[in-house]
């Protein structure tokens, strides 16, 4: 997928002038912050709050002690009878998925939805290699047929209204007109039957893998995840390495913690603990389990001031609070992340000179920390990208100069006195209605007044009457 | 060098985060249960799977689940379901067989799937089912509804309570079990225009046999 995030100042003004986008944001927003507190708070704000506690501490040791919990991990799921690879970047996932597909000859690999197979650009690898790829998950078999990309790390299709999404399937699916969503489900249901049972090959994502037991966890609501890793006869789960954690007690917290801050489910439908291939008289199950482990960046953030970015859970919380999300929907951030998470996320794995607009997408209110399961400090991490883009002269001239201009002026006395002294004069002169453009600013405002004396005045007088007194 | 080797020596190399993060003091439940008296179980399992979306219904004895479960399959040919041992349901075998229905693997068009379970969570009205001999993950999964029975000496107050009691050892320990799929309601979506509908690719209705003794 490639990266549109400098664009976003075009993006974001397309998204807003789209009268029927800004009315879908505002239902699944609303939805998503309600859904968030009635599920994270069900049992108080103390006890919510203390669970906020307990994952983010959950992660954060999992992040401390990374490296070990990675070893420990592989040779638990090779004990388990997993096969684990390790894939330095995007490229090297890919080829490992493409060797996969070759070696055991598959032709049709359905998927369980996963952000990090877009973030490495998998589908259309594999589709060059002309193997068919099916999106399962509702939302992101909708975009796949539409020929977009996902708004949403959860909903990818969150951007699209039921209407979109009818004419869709009636154009390219030929469904027998409705308008109840409960029959276009149906509809795909049906439709997506045959795929699953045909498949030779299903890829998944995963939500967390445990340390001391090698367990690979999903979490999903659909059962196309069920399906996908259960029915073919190979499962290939991609899962970056920020995603393991030490014990069954924290993904026990994490996991309900995930559902109940996206969604206000106390747990997702269905919660998958996979250890392995079928075992031996089982009936079903995959023959073959293979988990590829992925850098692609981390363990570069890891190394940085950024590494609090890597607890992230990927609940999607954070989007629904975020006002600049709500108002120009996940497009516009021009990649797989959007959202407060994005515009940190996006800069730090694609470099700030290919996201240089996404820190700045945010007015800093601090209601991403706020609803974040694991308390990551976005707001903090806004701030010192913008500080790192302006060292690396990502800053206008005219703005450093100006920015130069008023250190030089407010660092001396003198001068800031009679830039006081300037600006008092210059408000007498300006007049109560700007004319032309200006018009319509000061139709319904004033100026205040200008103060008829200056702090430092009062200060002055305030100090001298306090001496006098003595 | 191998990118295994590359990726763990970054991560080896960087100063570690959140060395200040102290080991854990005591630890929640995120469903906090007060009460667990095993009455006390049954009814928040029940309430829980109710506004999960599913059917219970609560039993005094298996025989009486049987002849609920027996009308249920009265129209059905055919069943998707566990191997009978692992059904908490005496005779049903022999009931299965005397009214005509075969027991299938993997068939897509039969509409009923008959499990067990390994254990009920009753803060949030989940079935935990664990993959193996005789217990196929399809049944569970391919038919449109789901019909689970539940003792209720199988019941735990939630998913860490069994997690550690599984963890003490056994024969469901992690590790030993390929599958393990703890399921909270029907299945659902809100992707087409953030209407929530049951029943997507997973059953759409599950009904829970809730047996007392």
């Amino acid at each position: 997928m490639d990266v549109k995030a400098n664009h976003f100042i075009t993006t974001a003004q397309i998204a807003l002038s789209n009268p029927q986008l800004q009315a879908t944001l505002a239902v699944c927003t609303r939805n998503g912050l309600q859904g968030r507190i009635a599920g994270v708070f069900e049992f108080g704000r103390e006890h919510g709050e203390a669970l906020r506690r307990q994952a983010a501490e959950a992660k954060r040791r999992a992040l401390r002690n990374l490296p070990e919990l990675l070893e420990q991990a592989e040779a638990r799921m090779q004990a388990n009878g997993m096969r684990v690879l390790w894939a330095a970047d995007a490229a090297e996932a890919r080829q490992y998925v493409i060797d996969l597909v070759r070696q055991h000859g598959a032709r049709h690999v359905t998927k369980s939805k996963s952000t990090l197979t877009e973030e490495i650009g998998l589908n259309p690898a594999l589709e060059q290699i002309g193997v068919e790829v099916l999106e399962t998950d509702l939302g992101a078999y909708i975009v796949q047929l539409a020929g977009e990309a996902p708004s949403h790390i959860v909903g990818p299709a969150l951007h699209m209204s039921k209407d979109d999404i009818r004419d869709l399937f009636i154009r390219k699916l030929q469904m027998p007109f409705t308008d109840r969503a409960e029959e276009m489900t149906r509809f795909v249901r049906e439709h997506l039957r045959r795929a699953f049972l045909q498949a030779d090959l299903g890829i998944c994502g995963g939500n967390f893998i445990v340390a001391e037991t090698g367990s690979l966890c999903l979490s999903t609501n659909e059962g196309n995840g069920r399906m996908v890793t259960t029915l073919p006869r190979v499962l290939v789960a991609l899962v970056g390495i920020e995603k393991v954690v030490e014990t069954l007690a924290d993904f026990a917290t994490l996991s309900q913690m995930l559902a109940r801050s996206n969604s206000g489910q106390s747990m997702t439908v269905y919660t998958q603990m996979i250890h392995g291939a079928r075992g031996a008289g089982e009936d079903d199950g995959p023959e073959e389990v293979y988990v590829i482990l992925v850098d692609n960046g981390r363990s570069r953030i890891y190394a940085t001031d950024y590494a609090e970015v890597l607890s992230c859970i990927r609940c999607g919380a954070c989007l629904s609070a975020c006002p600049v999300y709500a108002s120009t929907g996940g497009h516009a951030y021009g990649w797989i992340y959007s959202g407060p998470i994005g515009a940190v996320l996006t800069p730090l794995l694609v470099g700030l000179d290919n996201a240089a607009p996404l820190p700045f997408a945010s007015s800093l209110c601090g209601r991403c920390k706020e609803v974040c399961p694991v308390d990551i400090d976005l707001p903090r991490m806004l701030l010192d990208l913008r500080r790192d883009l302006v060292q690396q002269g990502h800053s206008s001239a005219l703005w450093s100069l100006g920015l130069r201009l008023w250190a030089g002026v407010s660092r001396s006395q003198r001068l800031f006195g009679w830039g006081r002294r300037l600006v008092r004069w210059g408000m007498r002169l300006i007049p109560q209605r700007l004319p032309g453009p200006w018009r319509a600013w000061t139709r319904h405002r004033a100026l205040p007044p200008p103060p008829d004396t200056s702090f430092h005045a009062l200060w002055r007088a305030r100090e001298a009457a306090r001496r006098h007194e003595q | 060098m191998s990118s295994r080797s590359a990726i763990l020596g970054r991560l080896r190399a960087a100063r570690r985060p959140f060395a200040e993060v102290p080991p854990v003091a005591e630890r929640r439940p995120v469903v906090p249960l007060d009460e667990t008296s095993p009455v006390e179980l049954m009814a928040h399992f029940v309430s829980a799977a109710v506004k999960l979306g599913c059917t219970v219904h609560v039993f005094d004895d298996d025989a009486d689940a049987l002849a609920h479960l027996l009308a249920l399959l009265e129209p059905e040919s055919a069943v998707l379901a566990w191997d009978p041992a692992y059904i908490p349901l005496p005779g049903l075998s022999d009931k299965l067989m005397e009214k005509g229905i075969r027991v299938v693997r993997g068939d897509p068009e039969v509409r009923i799937g008959i499990t067990g379970v390994d254990a009920g969570l009753a803060g949030t009205g989940s079935l935990v089912l664990c993959s193996g001999v005789g217990k196929p993950r399809l049944a569970s999964l391919l038919p449109p509804l789901h019909v689970a029975v539940v003792t209720a000496d199988q019941l735990y107050p939630g998913l860490e309570a069994w997690l550690a009691a599984i963890s003490a050892g056994g024969p469901d320990r992690p590790g030993t079990t390929s599958s393990i799929s703890v399921i909270s309601g029907p299945s659902r979506t809100g992707d087409i225009g953030n209407i929530s509908v049951r029943g997507v690719h997973g059953p759409g209705e599950v009904h829970v046999l809730l047996i007392r003794s």
